[in-house]
């Protein structure tokens, strides 16, 4: 197996603390927060994150196949999530300790509930608005009502981040290997 | 299955002696300590079966709210306040404004006030569930439950119920008249109290003083009162519907014509309301998952456990809804020793496991490992270790014996298959002889062994034959082990016979004495009842179940073992 060349874009507006385990092809788009203590690890293949992303303490992001997984913007990845999906939209909410595995792509505006485990056996896509929620991962769908006003929460918790983050963590300045 | 013990709660059964553990239905009578109370008064010990329990105030899960319970029959067992349950996933909701209005030009706009815009809608945080579906808005974030009020009346449901209601409340109102009337001055039970103080009270009314006449306000009406029984026994008006019942599914009661039709139209399991999700409602409602209405939230009650003998409160909770004290707090673990038992053997085999699951990254124990650790293996003996814990803050004596049980063994026509009724011939000894266990106290107060100064002679002394003493003991497997703190490790031993099958289990009597009044510790030395303060002595029940025998040979699984 090839080593793992560690390549990191992280964008300027990025703020990614100091004790972030980052491994392989990682590309940080503006504005996204990366918690101390989170994991993100582009084993096989790269990882691109867009804007306004929050990925939180312990979150673990894996890629383990050679295509590129893609994380769209403004995606909140709560304390304790293991994501390996290969394709992820927009404005998707992963609660705490819920696990993906790398057969689901996952389209916007979802929310994975708190201890969900999303591991179908076959490729899966989860369409917009899906809700996974209970301890045996019941989904149904969302009406949409309300998103205007969790989307400007989620901007709003990138903000206060962005500001407090840097006050008490060491951050890491983007750069190569 | 780890080794337990159960404490028997004789039920208010005269016999004091448990049924013989083996058998299956024993196991009502055998309760884990931490569900048992104690009655000081009858100085017996109670389980939950056989407590008189009542409410002691209702208050709303969600909100906390105590309500009077004057209010719990006007709102029907429901929050009156803004607390509602999501009808998809049980959860609360809360109430939201909508969305501000789309400004046209695609950006995500700012809510322009912090009150938020109507119309407002429930929301369910956890399932995205919200009212809108259902067609439940509100103008007005407050008082939701007023706005709901005149909807819920309004439904065929409720308004059927109250007509039921008119139509018997005259009934009813008449017939206990007279009822009430004609009932026999010597019991009192035939009044309906629904509160034991005030039938504890009634009781002590009716009983019999000597010297004073009896009081009986009844015999008067007693025989004009049979007379209007007879009459209006089997007569009572006819009642009308205010519905054909046939036609009552059409307004969504459920049943009928209705359901047949949405069966035939499902598409989707997820369609049908599930069990969970319909039996909170107080009427039937219809089978789809999309006619399911939020719920005002069913009120939770605290109780509190009275004594069934002497009727004295054994358990009291706080007033409060937030606090989970207890005002007044009679529980077992308080007065009776507490008994673990270990089988060393499998403590060590555990140890070796984790140790090794530990290198080999997590993978759970191999099957053989676990058969040959959790049972035990026939023709071989065992020792265990029994650790009593003292919560009195008086040393005890207590004192062990094992139940003599009839061995009924039943054969069963095939000769070298395993019968499941045969009795597992074991033998068990446990030291007979009364050994004390220390009284509870804080954990500074206890002699540490590394804390040698600042002491007298006599002590050192002491400890130091103390710990000869335990060191000569250690030896041995049957017999006092340790004593630390407020507890003391015994240890038995159980001999399996060749044959042994099934479970091992076995009645032990506790009976431990303790001095109510003597501050002093006591050194061990044997009880005499002449000395000045008042001993105690209490005995209990108590079953020790040690585990499931196995056969000697690990490759065969046993059949029952489970």
């Amino acid at each position: 197996m090839a080593p793992i060349r560690d390549k990191f874009t992280i964008h300027s507006k990025a703020v990614v603390c100091q004790d972030v385990e980052l491994k392989g092809d990682i590309t940080i788009g503006s504005g996204t927060i990366v918690h101390p203590k989170a994991t993100i690890f582009a084993v096989a293949g790269p990882i691109v994150i867009g804007a306004g992303c929050i990925i939180e303490e312990s979150a673990i992001i894996v890629n383990r196949r050679k295509e590129v997984m893609r994380i769209g913007d403004d995606n909140l990845f709560e304390i304790g999530c293991r994501i390996e999906a290969p394709s992820i939209g927009s404005f998707n909410t992963f609660s705490t300790r819920s696990r993906v595995h790398h057969t689901v792509r996952i389209a916007s505006f979802c929310v994975i509930g708190a201890g969900c485990v999303l591991a179908p056996a076959d490729d899966e896509t989860l369409s917009d608005y899906t809700v996974v929620y209970g301890p045996s991962a019941e989904r149904r769908t969302w009406t949409g009502k309300g998103k205007v006003q969790e989307a400007d929460l989620r901007r709003k918790h990138a903000e206060y981040l962005r500001e407090m983050l840097p006050k008490f963590n060491r951050l890491r300045r983007g750069d190569g290997a | 299955m780890a080794p337990s013990v159960l404490y028997h709660c004789p039920c208010l059964s005269t016999s004091s002696i448990p049924p013989p553990p083996h058998l299956p239905s024993s196991s009502y009578s055998f309760h884990p300590l931490y569900t048992l109370f104690f009655c000081e008064e009858c100085d017996a010990v109670r389980c939950n079966r056989c407590v008189s329990v009542e409410v002691s105030g209702y208050y709303c899960p969600n909100c906390l709210f105590e309500v009077p319970s004057a209010s719990v029959r006007a709102e029907k067992n429901r929050c009156a306040r803004n607390c509602f349950m999501c009808p998809n996933c049980r959860n609360t909701l809360s109430v939201v404004p909508s969305d501000p209005p789309d400004s046209g030009d695609g950006r995500l706009s700012a809510p322009i006030s912090t009150v938020g815009e109507p119309p407002f809608f429930l929301y369910c945080n956890h399932c995205r569930w919200d009212s809108s579906e259902v067609g439940i808005t509100f103008e007005k974030p407050t008082g939701l439950a007023a706005q709901l009020q005149k909807l819920e009346d309004s439904s065929p449901d409720s308004l059927e119920y109250e007509r039921l209601k008119e139509h018997f409340e005259p009934i009813i109102r008449a017939s206990s008249l007279s009822s009430s009337s004609s009932a026999a001055p010597s019991t009192s039970h035939s009044h309906h109290h629904s509160n034991p103080i005030t039938a504890a009270a009634s009781a002590a009314l009716a009983r019999d003083i000597p010297g004073v006449a009896k009081y009986t306000p009844h015999a008067r009406s007693g025989r004009h009162s049979g007379k209007d029984r007879s009459a209006n026994k089997d007569e009572m008006p006819e009642y009308k519907s205010r519905l054909n019942i046939s036609n009552a599914s059409v307004y969504g009661s459920g049943g009928g014509d209705v359901d047949v039709e949405f069966m035939r139209r499902l598409e989707d399991v997820s369609e049908v309301a599930s069990l969970e999700q319909r039996w909170n409602y107080s009427w039937s409602t219809s089978l789809e998952t999309r006619d399911l209405k939020p719920l005002r939230i069913p009120l939770h009650s605290k109780r509190s456990k009275r004594c069934p003998a002497c009727t004295h409160i054994l358990i009291k909770p706080e007033q409060k809804a937030q606090s989970v004290r207890y005002k007044i707090k009679l529980v077992a673990a308080n007065y009776l020793p507490a008994i673990t038992v270990a089988l060393p053997h499998q403590v060590e085999m555990l140890g070796h496991i984790s140790a090794e699951a530990a290198k080999r990254s997590g993978k759970a124990p191999v099957e053989d490992d676990k058969d040959a650790r959790d049972n035990l293996q026939a023709g071989k003996t065992y020792p265990f270790h029994m650790a009593l814990t003292n919560p009195l803050y008086d040393p005890i004596q207590v004192r062990l014996s094992v139940q003599r049980v009839h061995v009924a063994a039943t054969v069963t026509g095939e000769g070298g298959t395993i019968e499941k009724a045969r009795r597992p011939p074991f033998a068990i000894s446990i030291p007979t002889t009364p050994f004390s266990i220390a009284p509870f106290a804080e954990a500074w107060e206890y002699e540490d062994d590394e804390e040698m100064f600042g002491l007298d002679d006599d002590e050192l002394e002491a400890r130091l034959s103390g710990r000869e003493k335990e060191t000569k003991s250690k030896s041995k497997t049957v017999g006092v082990l340790e004593k630390r703190a407020n507890v003391t490790v015994v240890g038995g031993e159980v001999a399996l016979g060749k044959e042994a099958r099934g479970e091992v289990k076995f009645n032990m009597l506790v009976a431990y004495t303790y001095r109510s009044d003597d501050p002093a510790p006591s050194e061990g030395h044997d009880v005499s009842p002449s000395k000045k303060a008042e001993t105690k002595t209490f005995a209990f029940y108590t079953v020790v179940d040690l585990g499931n025998i196995i056969p000697k040979e690990k490759s065969r699984v046993d059949p029952y073992d489970v």
